[in-house]
């Protein structure tokens, strides 16, 4: 297409698209163009100013070949213009953030689903920041936030393991009766069905064990009573306190009672708060420290120990690499594959109904 | 998404027409519901269909999913869908479309569920059974068992399965992993209202993909539905999560239980070692350089004759502009057109836009009261023209005797005036006039005032009515952020104080903020609905009450879920007891919010309770909610009832009550896990 249309040209090329993309190529342009006809529209388009002419002539070469081509990779339209700006895109899916001008060519979906596979099985060895997690907590409390699923359990059952050692009992608290059961089988294979007990607000099974079991409310509950000289609880030895699922603390109903548990926590019992990632932990931790009598250590990071791929599946089973890029890259912005953006504009046009079907 | 209307979903055309009819209904019910709510159906109706149809499934068939995963080695998967219905009838859907799983891996399902069905009894015979162990896929949602979920999720770690459907409602429920997750919505039901998932649960979902030493690789794949819009999904795969921020309430139990073990003193620093208080002081702190920044600004300012001198200059103002009320005509002229009226006397020469003119006469307009005034113009017309319209004055005068009428002024000054006009040069000497921008005031005006005020005499005034303005606004922007300080700095503490009174007017506690001997058994009910619940021991309700009535009650009390449910039947005690706990809840929604006291799952509690030779299965086919929510409900009034039970020392009979009641509530599924 030409650098510059004329103006009876371009009134032409207006006048042959259908009033929904005249919408769309005034929108953000034209002030109350839905309340426009057709004939208006084209009017006001073509009053606007040279720059915006020249936007909007852009995307009109964007529109060209769209509608009638169902199956056709739109890959090799990118890189003839990649330094097209992708503003105003023909469908609806919002325009990503480009923080970086993509330079690679996007992923292919083979080389997406490359190197899937079960490892072979090795010898356990515990990463830097589980071991310093460890050694920490003997001396300091410790926040752990890291991904879901990278090893939060296994600092947690060394953790108890020393402080069974050293004749210290442990709390472990979850915020749902479902996974205080969960943990109950897990850490009674590993420490023996004698060594673990579980408290509910009804019942206590085996509550003299070392390890204990329970909700974050029952503890709070416990510490109320320590606090009004009513049980002795073992206070004295309690060596450790594990809160896991400690982002619960934001929760809008709950979330006091992870703050009470932590306020009211004995002095000479060292905390463990486990969480999912958060936007704040340093800003935890320093609340921490500012309460308790030895400062809070951050352990805190967002490796994932098996890496994340995504894929966009299309309704017809056809798989599409969900981002340009192979893994999943955090805090950079994101764009999306054009494939998938094609397929989802092609899936929104069906779902859209028989009156925007043109 | 938002901006589209019902046609525009993925509706067949046979199908639109029951949507409309469901739609209508639901419109109907909501008009009567919840008029307040955001998403209604008229203000966003596919919020709205997504909230009343949440069991809409994705656009692409399950089976035809789990063949794509199977194809590309994607399983074992987690699939994520909007609603438990829609977990259900995904795997309901595999019994039409035949996909079975090959014999050796059926067999492995059904050795792990025998080792299940061994530990937890109630697992045996569940309908879901057969599916699990032809197909290979599973339902886990908060409406199954306890016990099922925890024999979905071994069979899920052990591998057996290749994938299961779950809900997103309870995301840190699933702890189980698996190579797949997939993802259908950006969107989720909370409460009442239809909210995005956030980057926190979006990354808390897709953390579930890929299995610690048993992949290489996990993987998140996105499927379209209705509800699903691609942003928000990549913004939450790719982004920070959120801070999070306190959610610190003060409760009556948490007052009771502070004052039991604190004297009052104590409280405020307890209190200030809250993560909420933590938070409020950062803000605070970032208020306070801000004031800072306010104070040395205002410093510019500081003292001048007067100590306070922009109080002073301000009641000086108001004085000046209420004495002046009376005066509004003139008052009304713009400094630069009272200036030039004192000169603008029969017989000065003056500049209109174009040409010269003498001015005759001065006047005011009768309904405005504008300053007008009549001239002679080149070529010896006489014209009336508003003051404004003169753009200079010029420094001639001519003599022009004046007259009464028109042309005001004599034949002879007329024509003299004439001729002087055509005599004029093109240049003529314009006169200076000095504009006295402030000299708004009348000298009459601030002659009365100087008696009252300084001001009017004082050396600073120039300056005070230059500054004034900025001044004033920063001493308010500093009075502002003052007091929001303040409020953020004793927040806590002011929410503590209304708790302690009214823990006072009920008499909890003394006037001195010590436990009332009430107030020391009332600490240890530690759940929600504390006050209504000491409230109705105190009144007597649970006097002779029944081990199955009490738990009844406590169930209305202890269920706080909305989700609509049908009744096992009721009889008349319970009603009538359920009637004067609704009027004491009513008389104390001051001080509490109200619980729901929904009849129908007291029922539950207490026909479970009443009959105790009732199986499980007859209860759950008795009523239409899920037997998971059934479980919950009931394992919830189990520990309300042990919270009554604990107050043995004090209510003995209470507590015997309530000790039977636990007794028989706990059998049969109830007695499976801690």
């Amino acid at each position: 297409m030409s650098n510059r249309m004329n103006n009876d040209a371009l009134a032409k090329h207006l006048a042959g698209l259908s009033v929904r993309l005249l919408h769309r190529l005034a929108k953000n342009r034209v002030r109350r163009h839905f309340r426009m006809g057709k004939t208006r529209l084209i009017q006001s388009l073509l009053a606007l100013s040279p720059e915006q002419r020249a936007e909007i002539e852009t995307t009109l070469t964007s529109f060209l070949p769209e509608p009638p081509r169902p199956s056709k990779p739109s890959k090799p339209d990118r890189q003839v213009k990649p330094n097209h700006q992708p503003d105003a895109p023909p469908h609806p899916v919002p325009p990503p953030r480009q923080h970086q001008v993509p330079t690679e060519p996007a992923i292919s979906a083979r080389a997406l689903f490359e190197g899937i596979g079960v490892p072979p099985p090795q010898p356990f060895k515990p990463d830097d920041w589980q071991r310093e997690a460890i050694d920490r907590l003997a001396t300091n409390d410790v926040i752990l936030s890291v991904p879901t699923g990278s090893g939060k359990t296994y600092v947690a059952i060394e953790a108890m393991q020393r402080a069974i050692e050293t004749e210290r009992t442990v709390i472990y608290t979850s915020p749902l009766k479902a996974l205080s059961n969960t943990k109950l089988t897990e850490f009674s294979q590993f420490f023996g069905a004698d060594q673990v007990g579980i408290l509910t607000g009804d019942r206590r099974d085996n509550p003299q064990a070392p390890i204990l079991i329970m909700t974050t409310e029952i503890l709070r509950n416990l510490l109320y009573d320590a606090a009004g000289g009513e049980i002795d609880m073992r206070m004295d030895t309690l060596g450790l306190i594990i809160l896991d699922e400690s982002q619960f603390l934001a929760d809008a109903e709950r979330g006091v009672v992870w703050e009470e548990t932590i306020i009211f926590a004995p002095a000479q019992s060292r905390l463990l708060l486990l969480s999912a990632s958060i936007g704040n932990p340093e800003e935890v931790a320093a609340w921490i420290s500012s309460i308790r009598s030895t400062s809070c250590h951050l352990i805190h990071h967002r490796n994932r120990s098996v890496p994340l791929r995504a894929a966009y599946l299309d309704p017809s089973g056809k798989l599409a690499p969900f981002f340009r890029t192979r893994d999943i890259a955090r805090g950079k912005g994101f764009v999306l594959h054009s494939e998938t953006k094609r397929l989802f504009a092609n899936y929104e046009d069906r779902t859209l109904g028989p009156r925007y079907k043109r | 998404m938002c901006e589209r209307s019902i046609e525009e979903k993925n509706l067949l055309p046979a199908e639109s027409i029951n949507v409309a009819l469901i739609a209508y209904c639901m419109y109907l019910y909501e008009a009567c519901q919840n008029q307040n709510d955001k998403h209604s159906f008229l203000c966003a109706p596919d919020k709205f269909l997504l909230h009343y149809r949440p069991f809409m499934p994705p656009a692409i068939h399950p089976v035809d999913l789990l063949r794509v995963l199977r194809h590309q080695r994607l399983t074992p998967a987690i699939v994520f869908l909007t609603s438990r219905r829609a977990c259900d009838e995904a795997i309901g859907s595999f019994e039409h479309r035949q996909l079975p799983i090959p014999p050796t891996r059926s067999a492995a399902i059904t050795d792990v569920l025998d080792h299940m069905i061994a530990e937890y009894p109630s697992i045996a015979g569940h309908p879901l059974i057969p599916t699990v162990q032809q197909y290979g896929v599973a339902a886990h949602h908060a409406g199954h068992l306890p016990s099922w979920k925890i024999a979905v999720e071994e069979l899920m770690r052990q591998g057996c399965l290749d994938a299961v459907f779950a809900t997103t409602t309870l995301a840190a429920g699933v702890d189980f992993p698996a190579r797949t997750v997939v993802m259908t919505q950006s969107s989720v039901r909370k409460d009442r209202n239809i909210t995005e998932l956030t980057v926190n649960e979006i990354q808390q979902l897709a953390g579930r993909g890929g299995r610690r030493g048993k992949d290489y690789v996990g993987f998140v794949v996105v499927t379209p539905s209705p509800y699903i819009d691609l942003g928000p999904i990549a913004n939450g795969l790719t982004n920070h999560p959120e801070p999070i921020d306190s959610q610190f309430v003060i409760s009556y139990p948490m007052v009771l239980n502070l004052l039991k073990a604190h004297s009052i003193d104590h409280i405020q620093p307890i209190l200030e070692k809250s993560f909420a208080q933590f938070q409020l002081n950062q803000r605070a702190d970032a208020y306070e350089t801000k004031l800072d920044d306010v104070e040395t600004q205002l410093e510019a300012y500081g003292r001048r004759d007067c100590a306070d001198w922009i109080a002073q200059w301000q009641s000086f103002n108001l004085a000046k502009k209420r004495r002046s009320h009376h005066r509004r005509n003139t008052q009304h002229d713009p400094p630069e057109i009272s200036a030039q009226l004192a000169f603008l006397t029969p017989g000065r020469a003056v500049e209109l836009s174009k040409n010269h003119a003498i001015v005759l006469r001065q006047y005011r307009s009768r309904g405005q009261g504008a300053p007008m005034l009549t001239v002679v113009r080149n070529g010896g017309r006489v014209i009336e023209y508003p003051a404004s319209a003169v753009t200079a004055v010029i420094d001639e005068v001519i003599d022009v005797t004046e007259a009464r009428r028109f042309p005001w002024c004599t034949p002879q000054s007329l024509n003299h005036a004439i001729e002087t006009l055509e005599e004029f040069p093109a240049r003529l000497r314009r006169l200076p006039i000095r504009v006295d921008q402030d000299g708004a005031d009348n000298p009459i005006l601030t002659e009365t005032l100087k008696d009252e005020f300084p001001c009017p005499t004082c050396p600073s005034r120039p300056a005070c009515q230059k500054d004034h303005p900025q001044a004033l606004k920063l001493r308010q922007e500093k009075h502002r952020l003052t007091k929001t300080i303040h409020a953020m700095r004793t927040e806590l503490w002011h929410r503590f104080q209304q708790h302690v009174e009214v823990l006072q007017k009920f008499g909890y506690l003394t006037p001195a903020c010590q436990l009332t001997s009430e107030g020391d058994w009332a600490r240890l009910i530690r759940i929600n609905h504390s006050l209504l619940i000491t409230e109705l021991i105190r009144m007597g309700a649970f006097e002779g009450i029944t081990a199955s009535l009490l738990a009844g009650v406590l169930a209305s009390i202890a269920h706080d879920d909305d989700r609509p449910a049908s009744f096992p039947g009721r009889h008349p005690g319970l009603t009538s007891t359920l009637g004067q706990v609704r009027k004491i809840a009513h008389s104390l929604s001051a001080y509490e919010e109200p619980p729901l006291l929904r009849w129908d799952v007291a029922a539950i509690a207490d026909r479970w309770i009443a009959e105790p030779a009732l199986p499980w299965n007859e209860l759950i086919r008795s009523t239409t909610m899920a037997e998971g929510d059934v479980y919950r409900l009931l394992a919830r009034t189990l520990e309300y009832l042990s919270q009554v039970y604990g107050l043995k020392a004090t209510h003995p009979g209470l507590a015997g009550v309530s000790r039977d009641a636990m007794d028989l509530m706990r059998r049969d599924v109830l007695q499976e896990l801690p």
